[in-house]
């Protein structure tokens, strides 16, 4: 569905342009916009690169963190590739500030981030 | 100073050499079963935590079941409160002394699947237990514990230094030290909801100075031993169990003192 919309808006958002009509502009770019949002997408998953990740055991304290943060459907573990893999819901967002702080009080060290939207089921 | 039958003195400081060791300060998470490791909570992790210890030396045996909590004040801080029952050969058995206890990680250097950390641990053993329960005296514990994890090897090193107070009946216990050296391996590398299984070995070593009474130095008393304790690790996701069984390897104590035949040590342990 993000897939989709993204398309809509950036064949509209051409067509506009190429008119040079700032009325078009003005009226159609917030429905489109509000129509390409997260809102209709299924949520975002994060891909966090997580160092000291040694022990299943030990990584209980990321799950825990993460259950408990409002919006969070789900968590992965990766323990090989140090990768952590958080859902979240629709219109939920986790700003890369939040992520580190989770992390570190977890008692390991946030490496990088990669941010995917997901397609609503 | 009140003086004392002999025969008390000595039963004093005779359960303090084992209790001392049972009590010197439970491991966490994965950390060595005897030894001490740099292991901290994270923040606001509580854990619950049931210790099973038995021992024996000579004629004498000692079962000691304790039941701990602790909570992660941050995740490089945790403090917790301990409360053992001893069961002690010659019909004695109660609640022992009450330990309080805290570890504060002061480094830690992450990599991809390695955790390598720095930790100081401190301990007071507070005289609350009964008569032939504890150890009559307030005692306190420090000590620095260092250690690596990764993927498949874990080794640890730490030191500690145990003052012991001065009992009610004037025995002045000798203070002790103990060193762990410590390695282990996963033969398998599980994933995070699967069983897990560490294996390690341990070397403990434990130096008692002399005890003494009114100034005199009690003939049987101090001295060293040193264990090969053997260990296993075994985790899903935020439950452990733990278990080893330390054997003497060498033993040098002062007097007629009964070395110890063994200890063996139980461990559950719930994260939440």
């Amino acid at each position: 569905m993000a897939y989709v919309s993204n398309m809509v808006l950036e064949v509209f958002t051409v067509a506009i342009w190429e008119k040079k009509s700032m009325l078009w502009c003005s009226c159609l770019m917030p429905v489109l916009l509000w129509w390409s949002t997260e809102a209709w997408a299924g949520g975002v998953q994060y891909e966090l690169r997580v160092d000291g990740l040694a022990c299943p055991f030990c990584s209980y304290g990321i799950e825990k963190k993460f259950k408990k943060t409002p919006g969070v459907t789900g968590i992965e573990f990766d323990l090989e590739r140090g990768l952590v893999i958080v859902r979240t819901a629709e219109g939920v967002e986790l700003s890369e500030e939040r992520l580190q702080q989770i992390v570190a009080d977890s008692g390991f060290t946030l490496r990088g981030v990669k941010r995917r939207l997901l397609e609503s089921p | 100073m009140k003086r004392v039958p002999g025969k008390t003195v000595r039963a004093g400081w005779w359960s303090f050499g084992v209790l001392a060791g049972l009590l010197a300060g439970p491991a966490a998470a994965h950390d060595p079963v005897f030894g001490l490791g740099p292991h901290t909570l994270f923040k606001e992790g509580v854990e619950i935590h049931l210790g099973l210890d038995r021992s024996e030396a000579g004629a004498r045996q000692d079962t000691v079941t304790t039941l701990e909590l602790a909570y992660g004040l941050t995740s490089n801080w945790t403090v917790r409160a301990e409360l053992p029952y001893v069961d002690r050969s010659g019909g004695v058995d109660g609640a022992g002394d009450l330990g309080v206890a805290t570890k504060y990680r002061f480094w830690r250097r992450d990599r991809l699947g390695e955790q390598i950390s720095g930790s100081i641990f401190g301990r007071l053993n507070l005289d609350t237990a009964g008569e032939g329960r504890g150890r009559d005296a307030t005692d306190a514990i420090v000590g620095v514990a260092y250690g690596y994890e990764s993927r498949k090897w874990y080794r640890w090193a730490a030191l500690r230094y145990r003052y012991n107070g001065e009992t009610s009946t004037g025995l002045d216990r000798g203070d002790k030290v103990l060193v762990d050296l410590v390695g282990g391996i996963r033969f398998r590398q599980s994933g995070y909801l699967e069983p897990d299984w560490v294996w390690m070995l341990e070397l403990n070593g434990e130096q008692t100075g002399r005890s003494r009474l009114d100034g005199a130095t009690l003939p049987d008393s101090g001295g060293s031993e040193w264990f090969l304790s053997p260990g296993l690790m075994w985790t899903l996701r935020n439950f452990a169990l733990k278990t080893g069984v330390q054997f003497p390897v060498w033993s040098d104590l002062d007097g007629n003192q009964n070395a110890s035949d063994y200890r063996a040590r139980l461990e559950l342990e719930w994260h939440m």
